[in-house]
C-alpha cells in the first residue's frame, strides 16, 4: 500500500514539475481566464439589468475562480491526451507501478496543479470582491480541492476517449460549455428561473461548478449566506466523477 | 494561372471539403454546442440584459446575439483548422503535399479556399438555426450575409495556415489559437454593440479593427436595418471592403509563407 501511494505522489510529483514546462500555456490560459473579467465582465457591466446583478464584475470574478480550475485541470487532460496520440502511453503503463497508482498519481497531479493555478484568481477576488475569515478561508481551500480533483478526472477521463487532436479539442471545449452554461457562473439564479422551467433551473444551481461558484461568493463576501449543504453535495459529485472517471481511463489506456 | 492549376486546386478544396464529410461526427458535436449557446446561455443572457437608453429600446437582444454567436461560431470553425493543420504536419501529410506536381502558391490558395469554404459550409446548418430563430430575413440580408461569411472564413483559414506552418509546433498551435479565440471574440462587437464597447476606449478601438466585429455588423446592419445602422461600427460598404481587403491580405500572407518560407521537417 505504502509503495501504491509512493508510486502515485512520484507520477504527481512529475506531472506537477512538468506544468512550469508550459509557461507560455499557462500564460495563455490566464489570459484567457482574465479576459472574461476585464473585458467580458467590464463590459457586460453596463447592459446588465442591475436588479438581477449589482455589480457584474463581482460576480465574474468569483465564478471565474471556478473557470481557472476547470482550465488548469484540463491542462492534465491535455497531456495524457498528447501521450495517447503520440503513443507515450505504452511506455507509462511499463513503469513499475500499478494502473491504479498511474491514474491516482495523474488524478493528483491535475489536483495539484489545479490549486496552483488558482492562486492568482483568489488573489484578484481578494482585490476585487472582500477578504474571507479563517473558517471561509479553510472552505475555500476544500472547494477548491474537491473541485480541482473532480475536474482533473474528468478531463483524463474524456482527453483520452479519442487518439484525433482536433476531437480532443471538441471534446473539451463542450465539456466546457455543458459545464459552465449549465451553471450559475455567467448568470445568477434568479434569471436561470426567469428563462427556464423551474425543475432545470433549480437542477443548475446543484451541478458541481454551480455549487461551487455559490461557496466562493460566499466566501468573498458577495453573497450573505448559502445554502448549508453546498460543500457536502460537492463532495458527493466529486465522490461519483472520480469513480467514473478513474474507470473510463483504465478502460482507455488499456485498448 | 493556367488551366492545370486551376485543376490542382479544384482538386486541393474537395479534398478539404471531403476531409469535413469524414468528420460527421465532429460536425454533429459542434452543432450541439451551438444549440446549447442559442438555448441556454443566449436566452440567460437576454433575461439579464436591460439597455437603459444607450441602445434602442425596440432592438431585441436575443436576436442581436443569435448574429453574434453565429459569427463566433464560423470564426471557432475556421480556427480549428489549425489543430488538423498541425495534425497533418505530425502525420507527415503536409510534406507529402509539398512533394506533389502542385505549385506552391496554389496549394496554399487551394487549401485557403478549401478550408474556408470547409468551415463555411459545415457552419451552414447553425445559420439555419439561427434564420429560423430571426423568424427569417430579407433574402438580400441572407445572400449579403453567407457571402461575407464565406469571404471571412477562407481570410481565417489563410491566418490559420500562415501560423501554423510558421510556428510548426502542436503545443504552440493550441496555445495560440486558444488565446486568439477568447480575446477576439470579446474584444468584438458579438456580445455588445459597440457603443457599449466604447466606454472603454483601447477595447473600443480594437473592436473598429476586428473582422469578427465588421461581419457580426454588416449581417446586423442587412437584417435589422434602420435600427442597427446607428450601432453599426462603419457603413455597410466599407465593411464589406474591410472583409474582402483582408481575406485577401491573409490569403496572400499563406501564400507568400508557403512559397518562401515553408520547408518540410522540424515539426515540434
Amino acid at each position: 500500500m505504502n509503495g501504491e501511494l509512493r508510486s502515485s505522489l512520484l507520477i504527481a510529483y512529475r506531472d506537477l514539475v512538468r506544468f512550469w514546462k508550459f509557461k507560455h500555456w499557462l500564460a495563455s490560459q490566464i489570459v484567457m481566464n482574465l479576459a472574461d473579467v476585464v473585458i467580458f465582465a467590464l463590459i457586460f457591466n453596463n447592459i446588465v439589468n442591475r436588479e438581477y446583478i449589482p455589480d457584474y464584475i463581482k460576480f465574474m470574478s468569483t465564478g471565474v475562480l471556478s473557470v481557472s480550475v476547470f482550465a488548469s485541470s484540463f491542462s492534465i487532460g491535455r497531456e495524457v491526451g498528447a501521450e495517447m496520440r503520440r503513443e507515450v502511453v505504452y511506455y507509462l503503463l511499463t513503469l513499475p507501478a500499478s494502473r491504479w497508482a498511474l491514474i491516482a498519481g495523474r488524478i493528483m497531479g491535475g489536483t495539484f496543479r489545479g490549486l496552483i493555478y488558482q492562486l492568482a484568481f483568489i488573489a484578484l477576488n481578494i482585490a476585487l470582491v472582500g477578504v474571507p475569515n479563517l473558517y471561509q478561508a479553510a472552505i475555500i481551500v476544500y472547494t477548491s480541492i474537491v473541485l480541482s480533483a473532480s475536474m482533473s478526472a474528468l478531463a483524463i477521463a474524456i482527453s483520452t476517449s479519442t487518439r484525433d487532436f482536433n476531437l480532443q479539442a471538441t471534446f473539451r471545449a463542450l465539456t466546457y460549455y455543458t459545464l459552465f452554461f449549465l451553471s450559475n457562473v455567467f448568470y445568477p439564479r434568479e434569471v436561470l428561473r426567469l428563462r427556464f422551467p423551474g425543475p432545470l433551473a433549480d437542477a443548475i444551481v446543484h451541478t458541481p461548478v454551480s455549487l461551487a461558484s455559490d461557496v466562493y461568493r460566499w466566501a468573498f463576501g458577495y453573497y450573505g449566506s448559502i445554502n448549508p449543504l453546498a460543500p457536502l453535495e460537492l463532495t458527493l459529485w466529486a465522490f461519483l466523477l472520480l469513480v467514473l472517471a478513474a474507470l473510463l481511463y483504465r478502460r482507455n489506456i488499456s485498448r | 494561372m493556367q488551366t492545370s492549376d486551376l485543376r490542382a486546386m479544384l482538386l486541393l478544396v474537395q479534398w478539404d471539403l471531403m476531409r469535413m464529410w469524414r468528420r460527421r461526427i465532429f460536425v454533429l458535436m459542434r452543432i450541439t454546442w451551438f444549440a446549447v449557446q442559442v438555448s441556454i446561455f443566449g436566452l440567460a443572457l437576454t433575461a439579464m440584459v436591460r439597455f437603459r437608453g444607450i441602445v434602442s429600446a425596440q432592438l431585441d437582444y436575443y436576436h442581436f446575439y443569435l448574429l453574434g454567436v453565429y459569427t463566433s461560431m464560423l470564426f471557432s470553425i475556421s480556427v480549428s483548422n489549425a489543430y488538423e493543420v498541425a495534425e497533418e504536419f505530425e502525420e507527415g501529410i503536409i510534406e507529402y503535399h509539398l512533394t506533389l506536381p502542385i505549385k506552391r502558391r496554389v496549394l496554399s490558395l487551394g487549401r485557403a479556399v478549401g478550408g474556408g469554404l470547409a468551415a463555411f459550409i459545415f457552419t451552414l446548418p447553425m445559420y439555419a438555426i439561427v434564420l429560423m430563430l430571426l423568424g427569417g430575413g430579407p433574402p438580400e440580408a441572407i445572400a449579403v450575409s453567407l457571402a461575407a461569411s464565406a469571404v471571412f472564413s477562407v481570410g481565417i483559414v489563410g491566418l490559420v495556415l500562415s501560423l501554423v506552418l510558421s510556428v510548426k509546433s502542436g503545443d504552440a498551435t493550441d496555445i495560440l489559437f486558444g488565446i486568439i479565440d477568447a480575446v477576439i471574440v470579446r474584444l468584438s462587437t458579438i456580445f455588445y454593440p459597440a457603443v457599449v464597447l466604447s466606454r472603454v476606449a483601447p477595447y473600443y478601438y480594437a473592436a473598429l479593427v476586428n473582422p469578427l466585429s465588421h461581419l457580426v455588423d454588416l449581417a446586423r446592419t442587412f437584417f435589422f436595418f434602420e435600427e442597427y445602422r446607428v450601432l453599426a461600427i462603419a457603413s455597410p460598404v466599407t465593411m464589406a471592403a474591410y472583409l474582402l481587403g483582408l481575406a485577401a491580405g491573409l490569403v496572400s500572407l499563406a501564400i507568400y509563407i508557403v512559397e518562401r518560407k515553408l520547408e518540410g521537417g522540424g515539426w515540434r
